[in-house]
């Protein structure tokens, strides 16, 4: 569908289609606990998007054939309801989840020290039951909050967000309209405490100032993002 | 769905209970976990329902798509109902292909409402033998304690009646809400220490024996049964149940109207 | 939140407990050794699960929230016998992964075929964690004191962190508990707590492990379960 020349998504005085500043995240809450039987979940509404991540484990791994002998797998499923977009989903096997599974699963491993449980599998589920643009980045923040609340050790949380180029324009935080009719899109995964990066992806167009520029939003964004993310999980204790 | 270790001691201890007329959880043998139904909560399906049963959450979305008639049928739209329970919801439910579990929870959910012809097909119909439309309820389940079969009856139908057609989006006229005429409401029943209880959690559904499920629509008429895993029933048995289904399914009805706004 | 003084003097620091969540820096790890829940990386020290912190004498450790069982030598279980050969039993413990009871270590030995009648598929036993390999599996015995078949009442299952929470100091809540019930009450290092008595008191002791249980999520949601 892109391509529309005509929508115009930012005003003269760089104000986005949603009321934001160009440097400015959607609106996000998080909360812990939401899949009462599972180890550890977290559910991420980030502006239209609703995504949650339920963790099971660690368990032992099935079939052997997928069992490391010095450390636990992560069995990552990132998956969109059939109900989540305009357009249904039909359930099923689907190249683009299977991609996102997997830089997922890569993305979290930098982090849970998986070399405590040889032979084992940590299940994370990773539901969008609504999505607005940006769903691998919210379903990586949200499972690192899962994985923080099932008590998995780990040495960092992982923010995860996407800037962008629209009209020529760099942009914080791509909603749908920027994410459809935008130039670029850097979704990338941050470790909050230390700037370190454990995910990147990229496509589109951007010049090489354009695209420090996204990237400096997005180490802007994920302190935000952090800010969030460990206010749920230490709850409402303080 | 992974077979699982049914402790002998949970079997014998709900046998004890049963013969004192208790539940491990402390509930009356009819009583249900408390209802929570919230409708519209999805906003990019047409009509969505949230439906929370002590620990037992799901979803319910209903989307519309554009058919062409089947041509012995050629002014009705059609229905589809299908249910998926992902491994998100609970360890025993693994990932592959649907599971025989969630096939037939799907299925069974799709014929009480289907059969209680609640959607008038022919309304779906925009030209005769060229276009109409589909509806299609998807039901997920996010976590499941048991009774995932009412759960899922419960937010598929207030779902429906949340759903508007998204005509103007297909080119197709204006928006209206789609008509659902009757309310049909299912209640499972399953047989945990010799006797059939109602709205049965994880632990009596892991060492309970055969259920039964009882679709009813409005003037009480019976739309679906389904009697599933392994057991054995008499017939006084079902019609103790059937007469509590009767006023538990009212009670429903009522919640449902209520959250619908009717 | 408050900083109120427990009248048992600095038992553990009273003051707002330092909640943590994975990633947060602790310091410097001259002066402090990293605890439970804690690594020190490159000279700092880092949480690794969420949790509050705790500093004792020289050692920073997080009491983590959740935690899941790895079983231990020593620990005292309470296993559900899930399969068998001609000679040994296999154990869920409710770790991630089986324990094996060779029939050396069991109850009784069985002739040929007769292991099912000694413990059977289905069955409820406490045993002793022997050894735990490198690998996690770990091997469970039934020789020692107190060790048996769980032949009636009922097992109930409690996040292992709590178990801390429902034996009280010295054990005190715990014994309250089995005097106000009258019910015989094991709570095993793997979370799975063994009531056994009148059926009353079974419901009565159940009813108390469910309290507990919501109290602990109160605390940890700040009201919102």
């Amino acid at each position: 569908m892109g391509g529309y020349g005509d929508v115009q998504c930012i005003d003269e005085n760089g104000i986005r289609l949603d009321g934001r500043k160009i440097d400015e995240v959607r609106p996000m809450s998080i909360e812990v606990g939401v899949v009462p039987v599972a180890d550890g979940s977290a559910r991420m509404k980030w502006g239209l998007n609703d995504v949650i991540a339920a963790v099971y484990g660690p368990m032992e791994a099935h079939p052997r054939k997928i069992q490391r002998q010095d450390r636990a797998v992560l069995d990552v499923r990132y998956n969109m309801a059939p109900f989540s977009t305009t357009d249904r989903i039909r359930p099923g096997f689907n190249r683009r989840s299977r991609e996102i599974s997997k830089v997922t699963a890569e993305a979290l491993e930098s982090v849970v020290l998986t070399e405590l449980y040889p032979r084992s599998k940590i299940r994370v589920e990773i539901e969008i039951i609504c999505a607005e643009a940006g769903t691998r980045c919210a379903g990586i923040t949200a499972a690192s909050v899962a994985l923080a609340h099932a008590g998995i050790p780990m040495t960092d949380l992982v923010v995860s967000v996407a800037s962008g180029k629209v009209h020529d324009v760099v942009v914080c935080d791509l909603n749908k309209e920027e994410d459809n009719y935008g130039e670029a899109d850097l979704p990338m995964g941050i470790l909050p405490n230390t700037g370190e990066l454990v995910f990147l992806q990229m496509d589109g167009d951007l010049s090489p100032q354009q695209f420090q520029e996204a990237w400096d939003y997005n180490m802007g964004a994920a302190k935000v993002i952090h800010e969030v993310m460990v206010e749920a999980l230490k709850g409402g204790d303080e | 769905m992974s077979i699982p270790l049914v402790p002998k001691l949970l079997r014998a201890h709900l046998a004890d209970l049963a013969k004192e007329g208790k539940r491990h959880d402390g509930r009356g043998r009819f009583e249900g976990r408390k209802v929570e139904l919230e409708v519209d909560c999805l906003p990019r399906a047409e009509g969505s329902a949230r439906v929370r049963m002590g620990d037992t959450i799901v979803f319910a979305g209903v989307k519309f798509q554009i058919m062409t008639p089947y041509p012995d049928r050629p002014n009705q739209g059609g229905l589809m109902c299908s249910a998926e329970v992902r491994p998100v919801a609970g360890r025993g439910w693994e990932p592959g292909p649907p599971s025989p579990e969630s096939i037939e929870l799907g299925r069974v959910v799709d014929r009480g409402i289907r059969e209680s012809g609640c959607i008038n097909t022919e309304d779906l119909c925009i030209i005769p033998g060229e276009k109409a439309w589909q509806v299609i309820l998807d039901l997920f389940a996010l976590s499941d304690d048991g009774n995932l079969f009412d759960a899922f009856g419960l937010a598929a139908i207030a779902a429906l009646k949340n759903a508007t057609i998204p005509a103007e989006r297909f080119e197709a006229g204006e928006d209206r809400p789609l008509e659902v005429s009757k309310t049909p409401i299912m209640c499972s029943y399953h047989k945990v220490g010799g006797r059939f209880v109602y709205d049965t959690d994880k632990k009596e559904e892991l060492g309970g024996d055969e259920r039964i499920h009882i679709t009813l629509g409005d003037d009480d008429h019976v739309h679906s049964l389904q009697k599933g895993l392994k057991g054995i029933f008499t017939a006084a048995e079902f019609a103790e149940i059937m007469s509590e289904a009767r006023s538990r399914c009212s009670e429903l009805r009522d919640l449902i109207d209520q959250a619908v706004g009717k | 939140m408050s900083g109120d003084k427990g009248a048992d003097g600095p038992r553990r620091s009273r003051q707002a407990p330092l909640l943590v969540a994975p990633g947060e820096d602790l310091g410097d790890s001259g002066e402090f050794e990293a605890g439970h829940g804690v690594l020190s990386i490159n000279g700092r020290l880092r949480a690794l699960k969420q949790g509050k912190m705790n500093k004792r004498g020289n050692i920073v450790s997080i009491e983590p929230r959740r935690t899941a069982f790895m079983p231990r030598p020593s620990d005292l279980v309470i296993g559900y016998i899930e399969g068998c050969t001609s000679n040994i039993w296999f154990v869920d413990i409710g770790a991630p992964f089986n324990a094996i009871l060779p029939m050396s270590l069991g109850p009784a030995k069985a002739e040929f075929g007769g292991i099912r009648k000694v413990l059977d598929i289905g069955d409820a036993i406490i045993c002793r964690v022997q050894e735990v390999e490198e690998n996690h599996s770990s091997v469970v015995t039934m020789k020692g004191m107190g060790l048996r078949a769980i032949r009636s009442g009922s097992v109930e299952e409690i996040d292992p962190h709590l178990l801390g929470r429902l034996i009280g100091r010295g054990g005190n809540n715990l014994r309250q508990l089995k005097e106000d019930t009258e019910c015989r009450l094991i709570a095993a290092d793997n979370g799975r707590v063994w009531l056994d008595g009148d059926l009353s008191g079974i419901i009565q002791a159940r009813n108390s492990l469910n309290d507990l249980l919501k109290q602990a999520k109160i605390e940890e949601y700040g009201g919102v379960v």
